[in-house]
């Protein structure tokens, strides 16, 4: 009547349960591919930037004051310099800055956070501890206090921010790790003979990555903004190097003259904020549903 | 009584009268209906049709079951009668659903917020998540009662002893089934025309699910209400129901009372269910009739009969259409194309019994003196220490297999745990003779890891075990195969698979280099009954194939008398009962073991209670654990301090009771 | 529950030290010699020692540490080496200016973000133009806003004043310190109208960034807590949907929300600095700005304690409340 071994039927279509892993491009919602193209050309600007500007962003090309035009699409500043080629030049130097402080906040607070989550015990709770109190103090107040300090120039200011941006992510990837080293894959890991090596780089971390990923593209707008700032402020890269907020900060007083002083570096820093925030949610997106 | 709106559906269904509020329906009125009810809902980007063509109806005082597997859409057809088909999927609805008289689908907001206040009533499977955890019970019922009276009433009538300060607990304060025993006082308490339960007993224990089974169809027949019950088990289906609805991939399959159904099913779907259904009749000399493949997906759904890919008496034509649903007598109806040709009642089976296992008595494979096994629990400042295993002695011969059965707490994932080397031993001796005992988890699916391919986690197993990379590949396609599987899974990741093929992947890895001991930990609790079959006539196989030892823990007794030649009764960290399969499941001496054992459906003789509430970890019993829920309890056992397991001869059946100790039951020997 | 508050309250006390130690780490490094500053530039060498000598700059570090909190707690956060006054009062000179622009943000931003939120999650009718609207609004640097809105209020369209706190000669030095509320005291309505149209341009631009990250918080933990299943079951029960909504929806959102806001107060201090810059606000932000150029660390640095210290109570008290709120989060800490 019924068969008894478990041998699948000839005729038996094979099952898939529908494109699982990262899904694919056509099917994402049209707004998440636009921002992520845009993250593609930000980028590639970024890189090229000081290539592909038309004059040199140090010294001055043209008449003074002069609006946007042809020639200089973004005007000129009060030295005459060429506000296009000074904003791609400071374009360059903010989304880089933002990705090497992401990056380095990824990897040291990545890190602690994996050695926190999978030792446990005493070492988790000394470097939780130290984490939490990191994570308790405002990281913009200190960044201004510590460069103010230390003496403002742009690697000061990576430093200084670098230094409070870590703990976010010890504290998420301990969380992350603490959760997954009990999962039963860990385990059945485990008793298939696999080493702690393999264990903690196979079939550990790549559980991780999702959530770090996330982080860190949502992540991106806040640090550019934070960086921004600070630069107006007067402490990043030192006048004359051409840093988007300090352009603005120094632009202040032709606002009401020759507004695209101010405006066209700031109007970058929106750009780049917003493709950021954009772009960190369609990769939201994107990695949940896959 | 005025014919609200005359609509005639195929069947003549009598047009809802809509009772005057205050007016419970009378016997024979039309409680809730459905008729062609399509939904589609959107997962993933994808749409699925979740129910095909649903025509359902539910008269009052009536117990209806809902029966069906994963995919068969019987949550969403209990949601879309209550109206709450979620809103995240985008459903898409065509048909109707009426309760009381009132449009569940396109009706006004309103209007069924008062149907779900007034007529209706739910209760679904997990009661930790369906309560707000920071509200106390005072709270949850104040706001479906108007005073604490009537609040402590409620408490009262569903059994929870104490009601006045429970009215103070939290959710996470209260035992499993406690908080289900509130959330039926939630439902109950607008003495609603229709309960719906989605699953009511399946995160319990066994001994408190037949307590809430019992609660639900005292309270119906008090308060007058219809039942819905949503199930996957048709054993516990029989148990309560008086008609039983049973969908397959969307659509109904046969519709009957149940006692018809169970003894006489005409669509090969239920037939095929219950045959593979294992309960304490079944005969464990034979394996199992079971079904090949795997339910459907909604997403994926063939275009005939969609149960036609798996029917062994599927003809070319069923695949072409979706049978209609017809009635084949004034009470019952089914959707099969062939029914008046086969003969579905269940007859004897001609299936090759096993051969029995080779066991070889002068080895033992695992070996347990008097094992404990604590944790430490608590923060940094404030230790504390939880004996979970409280000596436990166990001798396991090779090529032999033994049950570990038991509730929630009994330890007995603990001592499979410790035979494993992943708990340390506090006290006592353990020796396994196996270098590296394999293990299939429960959840097929987190045990394999999510990112990394098949043929990449058992090759990993065939490294650590010594086998030369060239032969790794061969290797991995013999075994896939012997697990019956496809060569095309050796590629695929776990998530394109479906649960069974998950856990033959399990399975596969676990014998690619074949261990001498083999841990199961409840392989089949989190699978579909028409899957599980063919995993546990796998397992047997396979288990006499490689002469592998097999600790099997389970906390259903139909399967450890199905897979085991021992079982071993486990509560509150030791082994209260242990002896041959057939002895102790038949023959039952300690309280406990005839309590667990006459609590499931369909066993014989009369039911042995265990009252009261299970045991904490934390602050067990003195003397014998069950002492206080015992119902032959007697004086001294309050201070009896637990007995040996003797020495000689792992054949013998041994309690650990004074029942068998003076004599009062035949006990060792 | 105690033991919960305990904790909390001691880890907060261990954070505030580490702050200070923190300002007065940087102090000592930063490369400014404060006795010069009180003896003057023209002193000469054994007059500096004697100085240093007698003010403990010569004590050891753990003793100067000691004494720099006591002195920190007593009010006396050094002097400023720009203006040569008690860091302690020009703080109080300037944090008046600074107290009614965050209330005036909070005004605005509070009901923002509720708005953003609420509408969000229960997607009401144009909450998704308000949300674009916001969202990309959001992503722009305050001082973009700010200057936008000088480009377009005051230049463009002569509504509002581009800078300062108000046009009015004599303002009243009055009790709160807040012009807003003085002017109605003093029975001044004119300086109250001139207040409020000083501070629209700056309270918004200040409120903007804060307000939409703390709504798509509330936002997405409302619309997570309206899918479980407790929502589910409730629903079951035929409750209303507004009881949902309050009760069991923003009751259990509440506390992920509060909590971006305490964090949010740090970004709002960085946005009073660029805010109160653009607008020449009379703030501590401005007062910060202009030190920052002279390398005053004083002035920063008593600045620094000051905010980082309400940083620091303001989210321990947040945590409080939640751990009352929500009584598994006792537990867990």
């Amino acid at each position: 009547m019924a068969a008894v071994e478990p041998i699948l039927r000839p005729g038996f279509r094979p099952r898939r349960r529908g494109r699982r892993g990262y899904v694919r491009l056509r099917a994402m919602p049209i707004g998440d591919r636009l921002a992520l193209g845009a993250l593609a050309l930000v980028t590639l600007l970024a890189l090229l930037g000081p290539t592909l500007a038309p004059h040199d962003p140090l010294s001055a090309a043209g008449p003074a004051n002069h609006p946007p035009s042809f020639t200089y699409p973004l005007g000129t500043d009060e030295v005459g310099r060429d506000m296009f080629s000074r904003v791609l030049t400071g374009l360059q130097s903010t989304w880089l800055a933002a990705f090497g402080v992401i990056a380095a906040g990824v990897l040291i607070g990545g890190g602690i956070g994996v050695i926190a989550g999978t030792l446990g015990g005493w070492a988790d709770s000394v470097l939780m501890r130290v984490t939490d109190v990191f994570l308790a103090l405002p990281p913009s107040i200190l960044a201004i206090a510590v460069v103010t300090a230390i003496g403002p120039s742009l690697f000061h200011t990576l430093l200084a921010v670098a230094i409070f941006w870590w703990p976010y992510y010890a504290r998420l990837v301990r969380a992350e790790t603490r959760s997954l080293v009990v999962r039963p894959h860990m385990v059945a890991a485990r008793l298939s003979g696999a080493g702690w090596w393999r264990r903690l780089f196979r079939h550990l971390l790549p559980g991780t990555f999702p959530t770090v990923i996330v982080a860190a593209s949502l992540d991106i707008s806040n640090l550019i903004l934070l960086l921004a700032a600070l630069s107006f402020l007067g402490l990043g890269a030192q006048a004359p190097a051409p840093e988007l907020g300090s352009m603005t900060a120094a632009g202040l007083s032709s606002l009401l003259t020759s507004w695209w002083i101010p405006v066209m570096p700031a109007l970058a820093i929106f750009v780049l904020s917003l493709v950021g925030n954009l772009s960190g949610d369609a990769i939201r997106d994107m990695v949940e549903r896959g | 009584m005025s014919v609200a709106d005359g609509h005639d559906g195929g069947g003549g269904t009598v047009g809802l009268a809509e009772p005057s509020p205050g007016r419970p329906a009378e016997r024979g009125d039309v409680v809730a209906e459905a008729k062609g009810l399509d939904v589609f809902l959107t997962r993933d980007g994808r749409e699925g049709h979740v129910l095909r063509g649903i025509d359902l109806e539910i008269r009052a005082g009536e117990i209806v079951s809902l029966v069906g597997e994963s995919g068969s859409g019987k949550t969403m057809l209990a949601m879309s009668l209550l109206g709450l088909l979620p809103a995240s999927a985008s459903p898409r609805v065509e048909g109707k659903v009426n309760v009381a008289g009132v449009d569940m689908i396109g009706g006004d907001p309103a209007r069924l917020e008062d149907v779900r206040r007034r007529r209706l009533g739910a209760v679904f499977q997990d009661p930790m998540s369906s309560l707000d955890p920071t509200m106390r019970v005072r709270g949850h019922l104040r706001e479906v009662v108007d005073n604490d009276g009537d609040a402590i009433e409620l408490l009262r009538a569903v059994g929870v002893p104490d009601p006045r300060r429970r009215l103070r607990a939290f959710p996470h304060e209260l035992s499993g089934g406690l908080r289900q025993r509130v959330m039926i006082a939630l439902a109950i308490a607008g003495e609603p025309s229709l309960i719906v339960a989605d699953e009511p007993t399946t995160a319990l224990d066994v001994t408190v699910q037949a307590q809430i089974l019992d609660l639900l169809t005292r309270l119906c027949a008090e308060v007058g209400s219809s039942l819905l019950l949503v199930t996957h088990d048709l054993g516990v289906a029989s148990q309560i129901a008086q008609r039983a609805i049973v969908l397959y991939g969307g659509r109904i399959a046969e519709e009957a009372p149940i006692d018809q159904l169970v003894r006489a099913p005409r669509h090969p779907y239920p037939a095929a269910l219950l045959r593979s259904r294992l309960d304490i009749e079944t005969d464990p000399s034979r394996p199992l009739p079971s079904l090949d493949g795997d339910p459907p997906n909604p997403g994926d759904l063939p275009p005939g009969c969609p149960f036609a890919p798996r029917c062994e008496f599927a003809r070319p034509d069923c695949e072409l259409a979706p049978p209609p649903l017809r009635p084949s007598a004034p009470d019952r109806s089914d959707a099969c194309i062939r029914r008046d040709e086969l003969d579905l009642r269940p007859a004897e089976v001609e299936v090759e019994p096993w051969t029995p296992p080779l066991v070889d008595r002068d080895h033992a494979a695992l070996r347990a003196d008097d094992l404990h096994v604590s944790v430490a629990t608590g923060t940094l400042w404030r230790k504390h220490r939880v004996d979970i295993l409280k000596g436990v002695d166990l001798r396991l011969d090779a090529g032999e297999c033994v049950a570990l059965v038991g509730e929630s707490g009994s330890g007995k994932t603990t001592l499979i745990n410790a035979v494993a080397h992943l708990v340390p031993a506090s006290e006592g001796n353990l020796e396994v003779d196996d270098p590296a005992p394999q293990m299939v988890f429960q959840d097929a699916g987190a045990s394999l890891t999510p990112w990394m391919s098949i043929r990449e986690l058992i090759g990993e197993r065939l490294r650590a075990g010594g086998v030369p990379r060239r032969e790794r590949a061969e290797r991995v396609a013999e075994v896939i195969a012997e697990v019956g599987l496809p060569p095309w899974v050796a590629a695929a990741k776990p998530s394109q698979l479906s649960g069974g093929q998950r856990q033959r992947v399990a399975i596969a890895r676990a014998i690619a280099v074949p261990p001498r001991l083999l841990l199961c930990d409840e392989p089949t609790s989190a699978l579909d009954v028409s899957v599980a079959a063919g995993i546990l006539n796998l397992l047997g196989r396979l288990r006499r194939r490689l002469k592998l030892a097999v600790v099997f823990v389970t906390h259903d007794i139909a399967v450890a008398r199905m897979v085991a030649d021992r079982v071993a009764v486990m509560y509150l960290g030791r082994i209260v009962e242990c002896g041959p399969a057939g002895r102790v499941i038949d023959a039952p001496v300690h309280p406990y073991t005839r309590a667990l054992i006459s609590a499931i459906p369909g066993s014989r003789g009369e039911r042995i209670r265990a009252d009261g509430p299970a045991p904490s970890l934390f602050d067990p019993p003195s003397g014998c654990a069950f002492h206080p829920r015992c119902p032959q309890a007697r004086e001294g056992c309050a201070v009896r301090t637990p007995a040996d397991q003797p020495e000689s001869g792992s054949q013998q059946h041994w309690i650990d009771c004074v029942l068998a100790e003076d004599g009062s039951h035949d006990g060792r020997g | 529950m105690i033991a919960f508050v305990l904790r909390r309250v001691v880890a907060m006390v261990v954070v505030l030290l580490v702050l200070a130690a923190i300002v007065f780490a940087l102090q000592e490094i930063s490369p400014v010699e404060p006795v010069r500053v009180k003896v003057g530039e023209a002193a000469s060498k054994s007059v500096v020692e004697a100085e240093r000598k007698r003010l403990g700059y010569d004590d050891p570090l753990p003793q100067r540490y000691l004494d720099y909190v006591e002195g920190a707690a007593q009010g006396n956060l050094q002097t400023s080496l720009r203006t040569r006054q008690p860091v302690a009062s020009d703080i109080g000179h300037y944090l008046p200016a600074s107290i009614e622009l965050v209330l005036a943000a909070l005004v605005i931003g509070v009901p923002l973000s509720l708005l953003f939120g609420i509408a969000g999650a229960l997607r009401l009718r144009g909450s998704g133009v308000l949300r674009t609207v916001l969202f990309v609004l959001a992503a722009a640097p305050a001082f973009l806003l700010g200057i936008a809105g000088i480009l377009i209020f005051y230049r463009d369209l002569h509504w509002l004043p581009a800078s300062g706190r108000t046009s009015i000669i004599n303002p009243p030095t009055g009790p709160t310190g807040l012009l807003v509320i003085d002017g109605l005291l003093r029975g001044e309505p004119n300086v109250t109208v001139n207040s409020l149209e000083h501070l629209v341009m700056p309270a918004f631009a200040l409120a903007l960034v804060p307000a939409v990250a703390v709504g798509r918080v509330l936002r997405g933990s409302l619309m997570a807590n309206l899918r479980t299943e407790q929502v589910r079951a409730a629903r079951a029960r035929g409750l209303s949907r507004w009881r949902i909504v309050s009760r069991h929806g923003l009751r259990n959102a509440a506390g992920p929300t509060l909590a971006m806001g305490g964090l949010m107060f740090g970004v709002v201090f960085s946005g009073l600095t660029i805010v109160e810059t653009v607008f020449a606000w009379p703030g501590i932000g401005l007062y910060v700005a202009q030190s920052i150029p002279k390398g005053d660390f004083p002035a920063i640095g008593g600045v620094t304690l000051l905010v980082g210290a309400a940083y620091v109570i303001i989210n321990t008290t947040v945590d409080l409340l939640q751990g009352l709120a929500d009584p598994r989060i006792r537990k867990d800490l």
